[in-house]
């Protein structure tokens, strides 16, 4: 309970719990997008993200993503116009077209290897909104790391994990491939979640500390971004820099992203990298005694597999 | 005008509040999204693909927040997440290839007794 007086909330209600606030986000709200649009637009995409999941019958896909792609687009302009001067550069919306749309084809997919391949086009094009904020390193570790070898892994794994269809026959896909679970309570719990989180955020967004608070690195401004070449002349004094004297150099801008990142990581988490290290290494060992591991077949799916095998040959049996 | 588009013209600049809004609505409708396929799909495979999307989406909001603090501490917190996401992937897809050999499907409704 929040009492009154202490309330620290901006409303000028003696006390308000700050559920409260979400359900009425004000003026504030205003300032980033109109809030009428954000919620009418954003019941839109779940419409259409709820059309276009896999279920039986009657299952119209493109209109769906048509639906939410408009939502989206629709959403995102409108922040624009309010955003005026402030708004992203050109490269954002296609990234943000690219990533959120094969983000919806992901989950909307019916077979699971085309889904993981538009899971790679997310990573492609969150890498390019990592490469517009100004995080080179990390947007080629996304695009090895995840690209490469993380979807490679689910890749191995879905050939691995699917029935071969017998001969003859076409390809069939799974039944719980083509039927969601729970469609309407899905959608519904994610669309009221983004909109809580989109309120909750751009309520919140003036009254973030300014753009580059007291304390923070203003300096680092000058190798923002793409500034990926320090100038040459600087270079080799700043690698055979140690400890202090490299923080120095960190302050006057003379070094790039990955050695700024680096610092930044050995300084503040070196604890942290060892844990890292050390998940990984247990996630290894998880994975081969996992693996490893002899496993029969259940009763009922030896059943199953019984019964598949005795219809096919009756139906061979009476095909002859 | 096109040029000024293109070019980050207005760059190097702090980063103003309403362009920090653009990322984080990306990153939520990619966490939505995220959370959607995974309450929806029955693929098991597919459903761990999409905590992948959700990762991503924490991952972008983390960036956008440290260019808007012009420090790269969000950048030091991405390597973790890839650092999870990794670990988690291979147990996983080790926990997936398993349960397919008992049963050979991969519709999570298959192990409801798993339910405590």
């Amino acid at each position: 309970m929040v009492r009154a007086g202490t309330s620290p909330c901006r409303l000028p209600l003696p006390a308000c719990p700050s559920i409260l606030l979400a359900l009425f986000p004000g003026p504030r709200l205003d300032q980033v997008v109109n809030q009428v649009a954000l919620y009418v637009l954003l019941a839109l995409g779940a419409a259409g993200v709820l059309v276009a999941l896999p279920r039986k019958g009657l299952n119209p896909q493109p209109i769906g993503m048509i639906l939410a792609a408009a939502a989206g687009g629709l959403l995102v302009l409108l922040m624009s116009l309010k955003a005026g001067e402030h708004r992203p550069n050109l490269f954002f919306y296609i990234f943000a077209a690219v990533g959120l749309g094969s983000a919806l084809r992901v989950v909307t997919h019916h077979k699971p290897v085309y889904a993981a391949l538009y899971f790679i086009m997310t990573i492609f094009a969150s890498a390019g909104l990592f490469v517009i904020l100004s995080a080179e390193f990390l947007a080629f570790a996304l695009v090895i790391v995840y690209a490469g070898a993380i979807l490679i892994t689910y890749l191995f794994v879905i050939m691995l994990a699917t029935q071969s269809p017998a001969e003859e026959e076409s390809e069939v896909l799974a039944e719980y491939d083509t039927r969601a679970r729970e469609p309407l309570a899905g959608v519904f719990v994610g669309f009221v979640l983004l909109a809580v989180l989109t309120s909750m955020m751009f309520r919140g967004v003036d009254d973030l500390p300014g753009p580059g608070p007291a304390g923070a690195d203003q300096s680092l401004l000058a190798q923002y971004p793409g500034k990926v070449m320090a100038p040459a002349e600087t270079r080799p004094e700043i690698e055979a820099m140690p400890g202090k004297k490299f923080a120095a150099a960190l302050d006057e801008q003379k070094v790039r992203n990955i050695e700024a990142v680096a610092y930044r990581l050995l300084a503040d988490h070196p604890g942290a990298i060892e844990i890292a290290g050390v998940i990984l290494l247990m996630a290894m060992l998880g994975a081969v005694v996992l693996a490893r591991k002899q496993v029969q077949l259940d009763e009922e799916a030896k059943a199953r597999h019984a019964a598949s095998l005795a219809s096919e040959v009756t139906r061979s049996e009476g095909a002859r | 005008m096109t040029a000024a588009l293109l070019a980050q013209a207005n760059y190097p600049a702090p980063m103003h509040g309403l362009t920090l809004a653009h990322y984080l609505f990306v990153a939520a409708a990619m966490f939505a999204i995220g959370l959607i396929g995974f309450t929806t799909r029955r693929n098991l495979i597919i459903m761990f693909l999409c905590t992948e999307l959700m990762f991503q989406a924490a991952g972008i909001a983390l960036i956008a927040f440290g260019r808007y603090h012009l420090n790269h501490t969000g950048e030091t917190f991405v390597i973790f997440v890839l650092t999870v996401a990794a670990a988690e992937a291979a147990m996983a897809l080790a926990l997936v290839v398993l349960l397919f050999r008992r049963r050979e499907t991969l519709d999570a409704e298959e192990w409801q007794q798993l339910k405590g």
